[in-house]
């Protein structure tokens, strides 16, 4: 079957052990503001244009006959620079399978192999477990949310070698003031995960303000107790692709309380 | 480290204070004399050490530093005007690029030397050890009796110690350097003193950290006289020096000393001696890991070279297996054999994107065109035979400045092979694989279109612009339709040379280097089918086209190992640059070792891996066509610095001010 992904990045370094190629999966039912892959939310093909070095010389507004442009705006077949493109690659799962197989060498010389990130994997379950059981002769990790139904998220997690699962905030009205979606199922599903004996890291990302504040972090630790936990810092960059999808990134590190969820 | 030396020659330049103008000009005298050319030589040598003032830092110790700024001309203009006028000058006329015998001074010293030297050599002998005389009364008045005890031993005898080795190799390389020869390079260090380091750890008198000190003051001497070095630009120099590689028994050479002079280096971070690494599918991981060390402090050292593939190449093209197994670097790339070399291995270069170009055209111009790009491949051969013919058959009647001292440390002129450099070569791939795919396979360019852009420089059509610059198929990007045509043009390149002689009676090597042709060549040829403008430059060496939307490393190594490299052993890294944060603890920098093995066992035959500083990056801002391969770490992931909005380099530029 096919599934949507918005980027492959190579000899990827911090997703897990060894080097490893990361996935991006398109779409995600967060709407967290501080979002650093805003091209990775909606789960939909979509313009993606880079603002740095463009001449404005308007050759891709002219209107142009690719069926691939058609709906987007632009002619993505023109760009001098390189700066007008589609995100989302709509692909087979045997195609991405062969993709990210052909570095099989690398994978065991590393101790490597691949990470499925996002977006949410997890908004696509049965693409992620047809591509998994495609990849079961390496090494396989999965970056998520947490926010998937439990037969989903426990069938996934089965199917991978290293769970990375981020645990954001304890108070279940912030989580939804600042992520969009309630905290409940995520916090079942990290309960199940302990218990798994999937070797696991929880994450959270130190959101100035949001996430960083001690009731919250006190409460995350006491939650993980003892488990693998990592603190991501802060990616002051978050805001420069938002343009470039036709969103706005609201959220403020000196005004941390002064965002509204956006819009679509 | 020792940070008065360091102070002193680095960073204060006091030694500058010492430098002189040679007030002689010898030309004129030596004309009306009617002196012959190696009678001037040797003469302007012995003249030079005359002029020579013994100068010596209290916290030095392995002396000897130059005065003397320049060399003043042996010959008048009219004289040279008349040899330049009948002969094929290489550069600047003096030998260059070559790697001497050290071994054999160092262990038995000049006067064992001079037993079988002729005249000149017997005369450059007797100013050189004037000089190194000279120094030894400089170091009694000094009270520097560890320096005068030393220098009663050497030059003239045989090193005992590690130290008196490294002394004695300071003389030698002065000397050559003294002499006019330039390009001198190191060669195997490691291997040719291991035995005196060997023995003083075994005695005692060393241990680590002595000779780590002693090792960095060596260091430091290669960046006293480099400014005074000609070269295309500063630190252009060739002190070139080689750690590890495979011995004459088959087992590998990598050992203590090679490990100190890579930490050497990394303490040190100069930019001479240039560090080489000699690997090969055998080596354990750890020796990556200690290279990556170094790749991490910026330097981009070292340069790995594959020994299964050098070997191999070199042994193909006629050299003995014991000369190849002992290969060094020259200059920058160039596989050269020490001690019985005479090799030029940089005399001119081949532009493959204007060889391809002018076979694109043709193969288009003809009417019909053909129903498949045989033709065209055909074309190629035909056009790069028209191509080598031009530049082999103008290197003719070549005449070299006498080198008496540098004639001392080498047994014989054994090989006499000549090297060509290939500029362009992924972008050349690049243009037959688009031409390929457009216009023969997919019929969706036709040849009047592809011919119309060209002239335009892709004016008239910025949609197959777009579509030949970012969408076609590119070397860098493991795609086999532009991988296989590179591995086309290298073989063509080699079947070209083979059989060839040049005047000198040796052969010719084709290598993937470029040297300055990358500019050269780049801005005098017009726009090409991979969607190149005119005048926009190649990538470095064996690289990606600038413009190569790659999907990383990888991707790149994949694409670059797919030749048969053994074939175009002239020498020429493919090169990956990475920004230094991605260096960030021991885990990442075993990663990136990992990769170069990945890259070796492929069967890569050069890598240079470049860990960039913040001024590289503020440039690529300015410049980012030049920085396409520039990999920088964002946060948890990788990324092309150029393709980052300005938000993301600024940020990542300000994080490096303090990673680094």
């Amino acid at each position: 079957m096919n599934g949507i992904i918005f980027d492959i990045k190579e000899f990827s370094l911090n997703d897990g052990a060894g080097i490893r190629t990361t996935v991006f999966m398109k779409g995600c039912p967060l709407r967290c503001v501080w979002c650093h892959n805003p091209e990775g939310l909606s789960p939909h093909r979509e313009l993606f244009v880079k603002t740095k070095g463009c001449v404005h010389c308007g050759l891709c507004k002219k209107s142009c006959q690719h069926p691939e442009c058609q709906g987007l705006g632009r002619c993505l077949h023109i760009c001098p620079n390189n700066l007008v493109s589609a995100a989302g690659e709509v692909i087979s799962s045997d195609e991405l399978a062969k993709k990210l197989l052909k570095y099989d060498r690398l994978y065991s010389l590393s101790g490597g192999g691949v990470t499925l990130s996002g977006g949410e994997p997890l908004m696509q379950p049965e693409f992620c477990e047809e591509l998994l059981l495609k990849l079961s002769k390496i090494s396989t990790a999965i970056e998520t949310s947490g926010f998937a139904d439990e037969a989903v998220f426990r069938r996934i997690c089965g199917l991978v070698s290293f769970v990375y699962m981020d645990i954001k905030l304890m108070d279940p009205q912030k989580h939804r003031t600042y992520t969009g979606v309630g905290n409940s199922q995520i916090l079942e599903n990290a309960k199940w995960l302990k218990k798994s004996g999937i070797p696991h890291t929880f994450r959270t990302p130190l959101i100035p303000g949001i996430t960083d504040t001690p009731e919250n972090l006190s409460a995350i630790a006491a939650f993980v107790s003892g488990d693998s936990w990592e603190k991501l810092p802060y990616n002051a960059l978050a805001a420069a692709k938002y343009p470039g999808v036709g969103r706005k990134f609201l959220y403020s590190p000196e005004n941390p309380g002064s965002e509204s969820l956006e819009s679509e | 480290m020792n940070t008065e030396l360091y102070k002193y020659y680095i960073i204060e330049r006091g030694h500058h204070s010492f430098r002189k103008d040679c007030g002689k000009s010898l030309a004129e005298e030596y004309s009306s004399q009617g002196l012959s050319v190696d009678e001037r030589m040797c003469r302007r040598f012995e003249e030079m050490c005359r002029e020579e003032t013994p100068h010596i830092h209290p916290a030095e110790k392995i002396v000897l530093v130059r005065t003397v700024k320049k060399l003043p001309d042996i010959l008048t203009p009219k004289e040279w005007e008349k040899i330049r006028s009948s002969h094929y000058i290489h550069e600047l006329g003096y030998v260059s690029n070559l790697c001497p015998d050290y071994e054999k001074a160092i262990s038995g010293g000049l006067l064992k030397l001079r037993e079988s030297a002729d005249t000149f050599g017997k005369r450059v002998i007797d100013a050189i050890t004037g000089l190194c005389d000279r120094y030894r009364a400089e170091a009694e008045k000094q009270n520097r009796t560890d320096i005068a005890e030393i220098l009663s031993r050497v030059p003239r005898y045989g090193a005992r110690t590690f130290r008196e080795a490294l002394q004695m190799f300071r003389i030698l390389h002065f000397a050559l350097w003294l002499e006019g020869d330039y390009h001198n390079t190191v060669g195997r260090f490691d291997q040719y003193m291991y035995p005196y380091f060997r023995r003083d750890m075994e005695n005692g008198t060393l241990n680590e950290e002595t000779a780590l000190e002693l090792i960095e003051d060596f260091f430091i001497s290669f960046n006293k006289d480099s400014d005074l070095y000609p070269g295309v630009q500063q630190g252009d120099n060739g002190q070139s020096l080689v750690l590890g590689g495979t011995l004459a028994d088959g087992s590998d050479g990598f050992n203590k000393l090679s490990e100190l002079c890579l930490t050497a280096s990394r303490e040190l971070r100069l930019i001479d001696p240039k560090i080489n690494l000699r690997v090969s599918s055998e080596t354990p991981l750890e020796v990556y890991v200690k290279g990556t060390e170094l790749t991490k402090a910026g330097l981009g050292f070292p340069q790995y070279s594959n020994d299964d593939v050098v070997i191999k190449g070199l042994t193909d093209l006629g050299y003995d297996e014991k000369d190849a197994v002992n290969y060094v670097v020259a200059a920058c790339w160039e596989f050269i054999i020490p001690g019985v070399g005479n090799d030029i291995c940089n005399i001119d270069g081949v532009n493959f994107p204007a060889v391809t170009d002018r076979a694109i055209r043709r193969a288009l111009s003809e009417k019909p065109v053909t129903e498949n790009s045989d033709t065209l491949l055909g074309y190629i051969k035909s056009e790069l035979e028209t191509e080598i013919i031009r530049l082999t058959e103008s290197k003719k009647n070549i005449w070299f400045y006498p080198s008496p001292f540098m004639d001392l440390l080498r047994d014989g002129k054994k090989y006499n092979n000549f090297g060509l450099h290939g500029s362009g070569i992924a972008p050349a791939a690049d243009a037959l694989a688009a031409v390929e795919k457009y216009v023969y396979n997919d019929k969706t360019v036709t040849p009047e279109r592809l011919l119309a852009a060209l002239d335009t420089n892709y004016e008239n059509d910025p949609e197959l612009l777009h579509l030949l610059r970012y969408e076609a198929p590119k070397m860098g990007t493991d795609d086999d339709r532009a991988d296989r045509l590179g591995t086309y043009l290298l073989n063509v390149f080699a079947d070209c040379l083979k059989g060839r002689k040049n005047s000198s009676g040796g052969i010719w090597r084709a290598g993937t280097g470029t040297a300055m042709y990358y500019i050269w060549h780049a801005e005098k040829t017009g726009a090409t089918a991979d969607g190149r403008r005119a005048g926009e430059h190649y990538g470095t060496n064996y690289s990606p086209g600038l413009f190569t939307v790659t999907k990383g490393p990888v991707s790149v190594i994949n694409s670059f190992t797919k030749q048969d490299l053994s074939r175009t052993i002239n020498g020429g890294p493919l090169t990956l640059e990475f920004v230094s944060g991605l260096f960030r603890n021991e885990e990442s920098v075993e990663k990136v070792a990992t990769l170069i093995k990945y890259f070796i066992d492929r069967g890569g035959h050069q890598l240079q891996l470049n860990a960039v500083n913040p001024e590289a990056l503020r440039d690529a801002q300015k410049h980012p066509e030049r920085y396409r391969q520039l990999v920088v770490r964002v946060w948890g992931w990788s990324a092309y610095f150029v393709e980052l909005d300005k938000e993301y380099q600024d940020h990542v530029l300000a994080r490096q001010e303090y990673t680094v």
